[in-house]
């Protein structure tokens, strides 16, 4: 653009994202704590590959933690989990199309096939675990 | 119902005078309970301030031009009824996320190069001649792509969406959903020209599903949807066997 150009092109006010943005709509907010709940999630995690690495002497030298406080952050996680993966199953629902015999399936049927899904899979990894501490 | 009046709170900004949009009250007459935002801003313009600038066109919410924040969503001032405030003030600003021309008016080069960009158009490999008839479609055909067919380019979903408004690098809730409407269509065939701008990290996968810009989409197309099907699809051509088809 030249300068004559610049001098007569008309001067905009640029858009600027107030820091407050989320506070403005209360969708807004919960998008962020929904965002924001995958931090504690990831410090579990990172906990439970230190547990890992601390099993490693065998189990005459592993005691798990076992205090209130932690009982009660794996408690908060798993809710933190739950929702995550509810929020997540039920937008399959909404993202799967698939066709059967040239019409679509419901996406209620996706969603309760999702949840099956994790269902039967919660019980063969719960199965698993049990099965391998006896 | 004659002497009822509301009042209308907007924005007002004159690049050669104002350092900053700035709000300008104007109380008028509410004498129609059909009276739409759109309606006062014209009584404005008529009656009181002709200088007030915005864009309108058809009143009818199928133009797509009248958009603006009505007291802080994103709405078509032609369907945001008056009725549905009063007797509170309504605030009218331009579009968040958006460069403010004057008063109401906001830029859309932007919006408008993202939408040239997915090229929202019909794409064959070979045309086909107009001798060779009408190229015919199924209900079921037309029934995969109708819903995202709708949108008017009103750009309510992208003042809605908190990821253009932090990154306006994001290609965006409305163009997403337009490709994917033409990716959809039996009759295109132009998947693989669009695939680097949709597939791209400003494209779908910037997206972090807020899901606003379905909220307040006037048509119910449904941008996330669309914008969450294209990040399966995207993933089910890299990863499946011949998925990297046309």
């Amino acid at each position: 653009m030249t300068t004559e150009a610049q001098a007569a092109a008309p001067r905009e006010h640029p858009w600027r994202m107030p820091a407050n943005w989320w506070t403005r709509n209360r969708r807004y907010f919960l998008y962020v704590v929904r965002e924001f709940t995958v931090v504690p999630i990831a410090a579990w995690l990172l906990w439970m590959l230190l547990e890992i690495k601390r099993a490693d002497g065998g189990p005459a030298h592993y005691y798990p933690p076992s205090s209130t406080a932690f009982v009660v952050f794996s408690v908060i996680v798993l809710l933190f989990s739950l929702y995550h993966s509810f929020t997540f199953l039920s937008l399959a629902g909404v993202i799967i199309h698939v066709k059967v015999l040239d019409r679509p399936v419901p996406s209620r049927l996706i969603v309760l096939s999702q949840f099956a899904l994790w269902a039967v899979a919660s019980v063969v990894v719960g199965f698993v675990l049990i099965w391998f501490a006896r | 119902m004659a002497d009822k009046r509301i009042t209308i709170q907007t924005t007002r900004y004159d690049p050669d005078k104002d350092e900053k949009p700035r709000l300008q009250s104007y109380e008028i007459p509410f004498y129609d309970d059909s009276m739409v935002v759109l309606d006062a801003l014209n009584y404005i313009k008529s009656n009181v301030d002709g200088s007030l600038s915005y864009r309108w066109s058809c009143r009818m919410g199928i133009c797509g031009s009248c958009g603006m924040m009505v007291n802080g969503t994103p709405k078509l001032s032609c369907s945001a009824f008056l009725r549905d405030y009063w007797p509170r003030p309504i605030v009218v600003e331009p579009l968040n996320n958006f460069p403010v021309i004057r008063d109401l008016v906001i830029d859309m080069d932007d919006f408008m190069q993202k939408l040239k960009s997915i090229r929202p158009w019909i794409i064959r490999k070979q045309e086909i001649p107009l001798g060779a008839g009408a190229h015919y479609q199924t209900n079921e055909q037309i029934d995969d792509f109708r819903q995202f067919s709708e949108c008017i380019n009103c750009m309510l979903c992208y003042a809605a969406c908190p990821v253009y408004g932090l990154n306006n690098e994001f290609l965006g809730p409305a163009a997403i959903a337009l490709a994917r409407r033409y990716n959809l269509d039996s009759r295109d065939q132009g998947l693989k020209q669009r695939l680097p701008v949709i597939a791209d990290n400003e494209g779908v996968w910037e997206c972090s599903f807020v899901g606003e810009c379905s909220v307040v989409c006037p048509k119910g197309v449904d941008p996330a949807k669309a914008i969450q099907q294209t990040k399966l699809d995207t993933t089910m051509r890299f990863i499946l066997p011949y998925g990297n088809r046309d």
